[in-house]
C-alpha cells in the first residue's frame, strides 16, 4: 500500500468528498477490495493537511525522519542482534561481534537442537506445539465468548445487564498478579496443577475482548436490521449467527488477534500452574533454559536459547504484518470509547 | 404494527430476558476463574499452615505481617518510583512520533508506525532475554558501545542502573502500541479546526498544544490509567535480567516478585494470598482514585 500522506493528490480529495461517512469503511463488507483500499487512501490524504501550510522551516521534515530513523533502529536493534546470532555456535555469540556474523554458519545445527531434548530440560518445538495449541484453543474460545457476550450485552436490556456489563468491565482494574496467585492456589486444591484446561479456560475470559466486541456492535449492527429478522420470524440465534455476526467480522477478526498475542504472550500463569516441562508453554520454557544456562553451567543452552527466542517472535511478527488492518481499526476502537 | 403499548412492551420484555442465554457462557467463565479464585485467595489467606498442629484460622495475621513486612513494602516504593519515570518518558516519546506521523510532517510514516508497533509481538520474555545480552556486562555489545563512547567500565546490571535498564527495555516494549492508539486518537480531530487554525497564522507548536493535545487527552488518561496497572506488576523483566545477573535483582524487587517467590519458593500459600489480596486492593484503590479524580474535573466521560 503506498504512502500518500502529505503528497496532496487531487483525485484522491474528490473520492474523498464524494464517499461521506469514510470512518465506518470497516463495517462495509460487502464491498470490493480495490474500492476499499482507494478509500483508505482517500481518507488518509483526506484527514492530512499538505505539509507546505504548516509554514515550517527549511530542514524540519528531514530532521523529524531523521528522529523517527533513529527510533525505528532502536526498535530493530535487538531484533538485527538475535537475527545474526541464531547463526552463530556458542563460542562466537560471546566472543564475536554482535552485530555482525561470524564463521561457522551454525544456524541449521542450532535450529535442529530445537528439535531434541537438550539437557533433559525439554524440547522446544513440544513447547512450540502446546504454545499453539493453548493460544488456539485459548483465543478461539475468548473470541466466540466475547462476540456472544458483547452481541448480549449491546443488543439487549435483560435484567441486571447493566450492572454484569460493569462488573465484567471493573474486572479490568484488577490486576492479572492478583488473580493469577488465586487461581494457582486453587488448582493447587483442585489438583488442576499441569492441566491443559487450567491453561485454556482462564484465557477465554476477556473482558476486554467483551468490552471491544459490545463498542463494535453498537456501532456497526443496526437494531433496525435484527429487529427487522425478528419480524421475518427468525430465531435469536439464527440472527446472531447470520445477521449479526457477518456484520460483526472485523471486530471479531481483532480481539480474535489480540486473545491469540495474550496468550502465546503469558508468562505468569503458565509459570504458576505447570511444573513438568512437557506441558510448558515457550515463554516458560524459554525462560527456564536461560536461567539453566547462566546458573547451572548448561552454556550449550545459549545458542538454544537464542534461535529459540527467535522462532517464537517470527509467527506473530508475520501475523501482525498480515493483518495490520485489524489492529489498526481494533486500536482505534479502544480509544474512541473512551 | 403492534396491538398497543402494553402488547408491544411485554414483546419487548420477553425479547430482552432471552438475551441473557448470549452472556451465560461468559459468565460461567468469569464465576469460575476469577469470582472463586479471588474468594478462595480471601478464605485461604485467613489461614496459617504450621508444621504441627495442621492449617488453623489466624484471622488477620497474614494481613498484618505483610503489612509490616519491609520486603514487601520496598518492592512497592520501587514500582512507583518505576512508574513515575517510565510512564511519563515513553508516553512523551508516543506522543511525539504520533504528532509527527498525524502531521505527516516525517517521510515514511506509514513504514515507521509499522516497525515502531512490532515489539509488541516480542513476548516480553523473549524482549528481556534479547536485551539481556545485549547489556550483559562482560560481553554484551552495548557495553563495547558504552566503552567506546568513553564510558569504561560501565555495567548496566549493577544496583544503580538496573532500574534504568529495565525502564529502557519495557520503553523498547511499549511506545509503540502507545504511539498508534495516540496516533489512531490525533486522526480523530477535526481537519476544519486545524484549518481555521493555519488560516489564522497559528504556529505548529501552538496547534498541537491548545488544538490536539486537549482533545486526545481522553485517550491519554487512558493510557497513562493502562500503563500505571501495568508497571504497578512488573515482574517478568526482572525476573529474566535475574537470571542474567543474580546481585542486583532481590527476591522481593517488585511485589509482584515478592508474592511469586512467597508462593513457590517459600511455600507460604496463605501469606502469598494475603499479598495478593493487599496488592489487588492498593492497584484497584489508586486506579480508582485516578478515575474519580479525572470525572470530577470532568476529563473522563
Amino acid at each position: 500500500m503506498t504512502d500518500v500522506k502529505g503528497r496532496g493528490d487531487p483525485a484522491a480529495s474528490q473520492r474523498a468528498a464524494a464517499l461521506p461517512g469514510l470512518r465506518s469503511d470497516e463495517g462495509a463488507t460487502r464491498e470490493g477490495r480495490a474500492a476499499k483500499a482507494a478509500r483508505r487512501r482517500a481518507a488518509e490524504t483526506e484527514s492530512t493537511i499538505p505539509v507546505e501550510l504548516y509554514g515550517l522551516r527549511r530542514g524540519t521534515v528531514t530532521l523529524l525522519t531523521t528522529l523517527a530513523f533513529l527510533f525505528a533502529i532502536f526498535t530493530l536493534v535487538p531484533i538485527a542482534w538475535i537475527v545474526i546470532n541464531s547463526t552463530k555456535t556458542q563460542a562466537n555469540i560471546f566472543e564475536t561481534f554482535g552485530f555482525w556474523f561470524a564463521r561457522p554458519f551454525s544456524f541449521f545445527h542450532n535450529f535442529s537442537l530445537l528439535f531434541q531434548n537438550v539437557d533433559g530440560y525439554g524440547t522446544y518445538i513440544q513447547w512450540f506445539g502446546n504454545t499453539a495449541l493453548y493460544a488456539v484453543l485459548g483465543g478461539a474460545g475468548a473470541t466466540a465468548l466475547s462476540a456472544f457476550a458483547g452481541y448480549g450485552f449491546a443488543r439487549f436490556s435483560f435484567r441486571g445487564s447493566k450492572v454484569l456489563f460493569y462488573l465484567t468491565i471493573a474486572a479490568l482494574l484488577v490486576p492479572i498478579t492478583a488473580l493469577t496467585l488465586p487461581l494457582y492456589l486453587t488448582y493447587a486444591k483442585a489438583h488442576l496443577i499441569n492441566s491443559l484446561w487450567g491453561m485454556v479456560l482462564p484465557s477465554m475470559i476477556s473482558p476486554v475482548g467483551i468490552y471491544l466486541m459490545r463498542v463494535y456492535v453498537d456501532i456497526s449492527v443496526p437494531r433496525e436490521l435484527i429487529d427487522a429478522a425478528r419480524l421475518d420470524g427468525a430465531g435469536e440465534t439464527r440472527i446472531f449467527f447470520r445477521v449479526a455476526l457477518p456484520l460483526m467480522v472485523p471486530g471479531f477478526m481483532t480481539v480474535l488477534l489480540i486473545s491469540v498475542v495474550a496468550v502465546w504472550n503469558n508468562y505468569f500463569l503458565p509459570l504458576l500452574i505447570f511444573n513438568i516441562n512437557t506441558r510448558y508453554p515457550l515463554t516458560v520454557g524459554l525462560g527456564l533454559w536461560s536461567e539453566r544456562a547462566q546458573n547451572s553451567g548448561n552454556a550449550q543452552l545459549f545458542p538454544m536459547v537464542v534461535i529459540g527466542g527467535l522462532v517464537t517472535i517470527i509467527p506473530l511478527i508475520a501475523l501482525f504484518l498480515i493483518l495490520q488492518r485489524y489492529w489498526r481499526g481494533g486500536l482505534l476502537l479502544g480509544s474512541i470509547a473512551n | 404494527m403492534f396491538t398497543g403499548r402494553r402488547g408491544r412492551s411485554a414483546w419487548i420484555q420477553r425479547r430482552d430476558r432471552r438475551g441473557i442465554w448470549f452472556v451465560v457462557p461468559f459468565l460461567v467463565g468469569f464465576v469460575l476463574f476469577m469470582i472463586v479464585p479471588l474468594g478462595y485467595a480471601i478464605y485461604t489467606s485467613l489461614y496459617t499452615s504450621k508444621i504441627i498442629g495442621g492449617t488453623v484460622f489466624s484471622g488477620a495475621s497474614n494481613y498484618t505481617q505483610t503489612l509490616q513486612s519491609s520486603q514487601f513494602w520496598s518492592g512497592v516504593v520501587r514500582v512507583i518510583i518505576y512508574a513515575c519515570i517510565q510512564i511519563p518518558v515513553m508516553l512523551v516519546i508516543a506522543f511525539f512520533f504520533a504528532t509527527v506521523f498525524d502531521l505527516g510532517v516525517a517521510k515514511f510514516g506509514r513504514t515507521f508506525r509499522t516497525i515502531f508497533f512490532i515489539p509488541f509481538a516480542v513476548p516480553a520474555v523473549v524482549g528481556a532475554v534479547m536485551w539481556s545480552f545485549l547489556l550483559e556486562p562482560q560481553f554484551g555489545p552495548m557495553v563495547h558501545l558504552a566503552n567506546a563512547f568513553g564510558f569504561s567500565g560501565t555495567n548496566f546490571f549493577s544496583p544503580s542502573l538496573i532500574l534504568p535498564s529495565i525502564i529502557v527495555i519495557v520503553i523498547w516494549e511499549w511506545t509503540g502500541y502507545n504511539m498508534v492508539i495516540l496516533y489512531t486518537a490525533l486522526k480523530s480531530v477535526p481537519r476544519d479546526v486545524v484549518e481555521a487554525a493555519i488560516l489564522d497564522d497559528t504556529p505548529l507548536w501552538r496547534i498541537i498544544v491548545r488544538i490536539k493535545l486537549p482533545l486526545v487527552r481522553p485517550a491519554i488518561v487512558m493510557l497513562v490509567f493502562l500503563n500505571t496497572i501495568g508497571a504497578l506488576q512488573l515482574f517478568t523483566e526482572p525476573l529474566i535480567l535475574s537470571y542474567f545477573e543474580t546481585g542486583s535483582v532481590s527476591a522481593n524487587y517488585t511485589p509482584t516478585l515478592y508474592l511469586y517467590n512467597t508462593a513457590i519458593a517459600a511455600d507460604q500459600t496463605n501469606l502469598a494470598a494475603a499479598g495478593a489480596v493487599i496488592l489487588g486492593l492498593v492497584i484497584v484503590a489508586i486506579s480508582t482514585a485516578s478515575l474519580l479524580f479525572r470525572r470530577r474535573r470532568g476529563e473522563f466521560s
